[in-house]
């Protein structure tokens, strides 16, 4: 039987073929290193990067491209963020609902540099109340940084209006689940800095993502090397992208990034997104009636991505994704989801949940396949 | 018999690829050339273009939002920089 793929927030499966088709032509006719030689496959390693570039900078309504760096992926984008604009003594702004990718290097601030960090509160795994933030903030407060939407319950954030809450303070956001899946432009996020990861919605490999930074903020390199421009200098270039981009990056995987890209903005975000509301609105109509059973985070799917977290009465997380895979060919994933701060927000740690996501390729039967594997084993309880 | 151009040196590789987009949308004469180690050390690469297109190609870069940083007149192996900066 084949496997019903419902682990779409970890990584997006399958890939558009043209996909695979971009990376096997980037590897085989011109993989040389980008931008670092003159000869035509440095150039043409070059423009796969370039091509890439420009389509986040279409998917984000940017206008200036290279204020947009690649990196391996969402989390050293963060930290890239993160490290390269709080300092000793700053105060900085979280939320209730963030990743590791976000809380451990805040941890890591927090614990070395003595940087305070003030977690805003999203009551039953529901968005922040944007007042919150500006009540929140001082003098000394540096940055907030917020997922757009949360990897755990997908309660989508009202960014503009934290963005509004935060006036001058830079504004973080941590795109992972959402960049491709929803609408999202620089502009109208609010956003100073949007982190993204190439490998989920955008349709591309792991080992891709990046950061769009606003032209109004200097980000200080995580990372300091070589970039094939202002070579005989010992100290990184201070234009973008390079500024941010040490080293010789994946030109393989933003080859297939790019394709990624192209469809999905080729089939358009919004229609990305309907569908995957549909689906979303599908599974939490079918949840509603199976016994035993809890949906963590807002039940309407307007105000969530196609995230969806829940246990059931007398199920450990474990077993009950064990037995989706075993007895139903379900992909899922169980546990905290690289979130203990979410899990803890929805009363879910130390156990965790069962995490369903839905993509652009799954189907109405493939949630009503999962509806009815939920029913039986709430059942079998 | 020595080639003559004007050779303009652009910040970075991204702006270098932005720039060969525009000139390419735009039907401008142009090459791609490594940046000729008489006038910088630099690794990457420069626009280079016929002086009698030369104003135009800059007004173009100056359009697309793209920094100049250096311009020089070529003849064969030799590089005069370009002050001003040809434009019109």
């Amino acid at each position: 039987m084949t496997p019903i793929y419902l682990d779409q927030a970890a990584t997006s499966f399958p890939k558009p073929p043209a996909v695979a088709e971009a990376m096997h032509r980037a590897l085989t006719e011109s993989a040389a290193s980008p931008g670092r030689s003159a000869h035509r496959f440095s150039l043409s390693a070059a423009r796969a990067i370039f091509d890439a570039r420009e389509l986040v900078a279409r998917l984000f309504s940017v206008e200036d491209s290279s204020r947009i760096a690649f990196t391996a992926n969402v989390t050293q984008a963060l930290n890239t963020a993160l490290f390269g604009l709080i300092r000793s003594g700053d105060h900085v702004l979280t939320t209730g609902l963030e990743h590791n990718s976000v809380m451990r290097p805040l941890g890591w601030l927090a614990e070395r540099l003595g940087v305070e960090v003030t977690v805003v509160d999203c009551p039953g795994g529901g968005p922040a109340d944007p007042e919150d933030f500006a009540g929140a903030k001082t003098a000394r407060t540096r940055l907030a940084v917020v997922n757009h939407a949360s990897n755990v319950t997908g309660v989508i954030q009202p960014l503009a209006e934290i963005k509004a809450a935060l006036g001058d303070v830079p504004l973080v956001v941590d795109a992972a689940q959402t960049a491709g899946a929803l609408p999202l432009t620089a502009a109208d996020s609010g956003a100073d800095v949007l982190a993204f990861t190439g490998h989920k919605a955008l349709c591309g490999p792991t080992g891709t993502g990046g950061l769009w930074v606003s032209p109004d903020l200097d980000i200080e390199p995580l990372v300091h090397g070589g970039t094939g421009s202002r070579s005989e200098h010992e100290a990184q270039p201070e234009f973008m992208p390079d500024r941010l981009e040490a080293g010789t990056p994946n030109t393989i995987g933003l080859a297939g990034l790019a394709a990624g890209l192209d469809f999905v903005l080729t089939t358009g975000v919004q229609s990305i997104r309907d569908h995957e509301k549909n689906l979303t609105a599908r599974f939490l109509t079918g949840a509603a009636d199976v016994p035993g059973l809890t949906v963590y985070g807002p039940l309407d799917p307007d105000r969530r991505v196609a995230v969806v977290s829940l246990n059931i009465q007398g199920w450990s997380p474990s077993d009950l994704a064990r037995s989706l895979e075993q007895d139903f060919h379900i992909l899922t994933r169980s546990g905290l989801h690289c979130a203990p701060r979410a899990h803890r927000t929805i009363g879910a740690f130390p156990q965790g949940a069962v995490r369903f996501s839905f993509g652009l390729f799954n189907t109405p039967d493939e949630i009503d396949a999962a509806i009815g594997a939920l029913g039986r084993l709430a059942r079998r309880t | 018999m020595d080639r003559v151009s004007t050779v303009f040196i652009l910040q970075s590789i991204h702006q270098v690829l932005k720039a060969e987009k525009a000139l390419e949308r735009a039907g401008l004469p142009f090459d791609l050339i490594p940046v000729p180690k008489e006038v910088n050390p630099e690794c990457g690469m420069a626009v280079e273009t016929p002086p009698d297109q030369a104003n135009r190609v800059r007004d173009l870069l100056d359009q697309t939002g793209l920094r100049v940083v250096a311009a020089y007149h070529r003849s064969g192996r030799e590089f005069t920089p370009l002050d001003p900066v040809p434009t019109t």
